[in-house]
């Protein structure tokens, strides 16, 4: 914890909960592990073990934790990157007891108990819940097979990262917890976001682009796909991604400016070669 | 030209399908951000009168109540209105209290010290559980170590993470009594939610609003008596008070107005 000192107001309570959370979870077990970065105590890494008699069972999937400022009054954000076929990857997911009541996130859950209900999570039906993958057994046996080559920039080789025959299973009161709690996506739109999309963001004409295509038909919320097609009439359903671009986290609109200068370099690209063609006629 | 541009945007508001819910949701979440910016989670001490009348100018009805009240409290303190009003509310009159009531303090840290166990005992997570009451244990000490004063209670309740550390014991003491007294509590919660679920969506999280239920069950477990005045549209003259638990001399006084608790201040 020493690279945290002087570094953060160690009166915050934040602060304190997370370095207390970061020692209680030093020690690695069989099915999950995670660790604040060095840099950043509001981030950390985590890995789980797919939850034994599913489909996820061979896996090992790796993510990303993002703690807001206010926790552990608000819920951390999970994001989760290694493939899996349930969760869209490189996507903020937020828990939420389900049913009809969403957004109890409570302070006396953990991060450990986040995790566990993430594991607990992953065999339930994504039924178009945003965020939320349904690929099929095979496909998700498939990625889980391949999870465990997944290697991570800043941990490494993701399957070192859990201990092996160290289990701390969840209590009694963590499994009454974890059975009432739903992941999903962060939701992303806004009000005024039918203006934004025909305004000066040019998204409908880069569908032609394979990246953000992978990203627009990994969207399987019918609600979504069904607003981007009155809006984007042309296109397919597949274009529903362009209901992402108005957002109001930073991170989204930071990927706004990568999709706008993406989409700048393809047209000058285009605008070259033509060019080039002229001359060379 | 003006008109046309508003036509346009209503024909594609109709068009682009938005989930009613996320937007009611999401505009909420910026009123609330709005109030927790223009108003501390603790106000000054103001004077009552003056705060109500000016308040309720052009209400008779208010105005009317707001001088019955005066005649038997002096100031008012306001709370940040978030859902956690009572709690904080009821945390700062109290601990203002014990500030100068020695005896007083002395029984209410016996019955604090002793809360971690019991909480742990009704299956709390304890590792959570020990982070809130450290925080909490530490405010309580600092108080009756004797070297606090007014304005540093005061300071401390407005620093966001230790207040909010505050009522989140607050509420999962109140969790704790409700659970340990279901069979009491049972009856004044509706539908057929099992106490555990009552508490685990209507108490412990942070932000969710308190009712009689959580007022009765917080006083029992302190022992700590507490005056709640209603000021609302009723017809009587009077703002009525109402004793929680009944029958016990108040040690804490509040002024209710529909969906909010504020610090009252008697002469």
């Amino acid at each position: 914890m020493d690279q945290y000192q002087g570094k953060y107001n160690t009166k915050s309570t934040s602060v304190k909960r997370l370095m207390r959370e970061a020692t209680e979870l030093q020690e690695a077990t069989e099915d999950y592990s995670a660790h604040p970065l060095d840099e950043n105590l509001f981030e950390w890494h985590f890995t789980i073990r797919g939850p034994p008699d599913s489909d996820f069972a061979e896996g090992v999937y790796h993510g990303r934790i993002l703690l807001p400022a206010e926790y552990p009054m608000k819920p951390p954000n999970i994001i989760l990157l290694t493939p899996n076929g349930r969760f869209e990857v490189n996507k903020k997911i937020c828990l939420s007891i389900s049913g009809h009541h969403p957004e109890t996130w409570q302070p006396s859950w953990s991060i450990r108990t986040a995790l566990l209900a993430l594991i607990a999570f992953m065999p339930t039906p994504g039924i178009g819940t945003i965020g939320s993958l349904d690929f099929t057994p095979e496909e998700r046996k498939k990625l889980a097979a391949k999870s465990q080559s997944y290697v991570c920039p800043e941990c490494g080789k993701i399957t070192d990262e859990l201990a092996t025959g160290v289990s701390k299973p969840a209590t009694e009161e963590e499994k009454s917890l974890i059975d009432c709690v739903a992941f999903k996506a962060e939701e992303v739109q806004e009000p005024n976001n039918s203006g934004e999309t025909e305004g000066e963001t040019t998204v409908p004409e880069d569908t032609s682009l394979p990246s953000l295509r992978q990203r627009a038909s990994a969207l399987h919320s019918p609600l979504e796909t069904a607003g981007a097609n009155v809006l984007d009439g042309a296109s397919t359903s597949v274009n529903s991604g362009n209901f992402q671009a108005p957002a109001h986290t930073a991170n989204i609109s930071i990927l706004d400016q990568h999709r706008s200068l993406i989409i700048m370099i393809v047209v000058m690209a285009i605008g070259l070669l033509v060019l080039r063609r002229l001359i060379l006629i | 030209m003006g008109d046309e541009v508003r036509e346009a945007d209503g024909e594609k508001r109709v068009e682009a399908p938005t989930n009613q819910d996320n937007l009611i949701m999401e505009q909420q979440r910026q009123i609330e951000e709005e109030i927790s910016e223009a108003i501390p989670l603790v106000g000054v001490k103001e004077d009552l009168l003056c705060a109500l009348e000016k308040e309720y100018a052009a209400d008779p009805i208010y105005t009317m109540k707001a001088k019955d009240l005066s005649s038997k409290y002096s100031s008012i303190r306001r709370m940040r209105p978030d859902g956690n009003c009572f709690f904080r509310a009821f945390a700062y009159a109290y601990f203002e209290r014990l500030l100068t009531n020695k005896d007083e303090y002395k029984s209410f840290y016996d019955i604090v010290s002793k809360s971690k166990d019991d909480l742990i005992e009704l299956g709390f997570p304890q590792f959570t559980l020990e982070d809130f009451y450290d925080t909490f244990m530490e405010v309580v000490e600092r108080i009756g170590g004797g070297e606090m004063a007014q304005d540093e209670l005061y300071e401390l309740f407005n620093v966001t993470g230790q207040s909010n550390y505050i009522v989140v014991y607050l509420r999962l003491i109140t969790s704790g009594k409700l659970q340990r007294d279901a069979d009491f509590y049972l009856n004044f919660i509706d539908g057929n939610r099992t106490m555990t679920a009552f508490c685990h969506q209507e108490v412990e999280p942070m932000f969710k609003e308190s009712d009689h239920i959580h007022i009765i069950a917080l006083s029992a477990a302190l022992n700590v008596g507490v005056r709640v005045r209603y000021m609302d549209r009723g017809d009587s003259a009077q703002v009525i008070a109402h004793d929680f638990p009944e029958g016990t001399t108040p040690a804490v006084h509040l002024l209710y107005r529909p969906g909010h608790y504020d610090i009252l201040y008697e002469h």
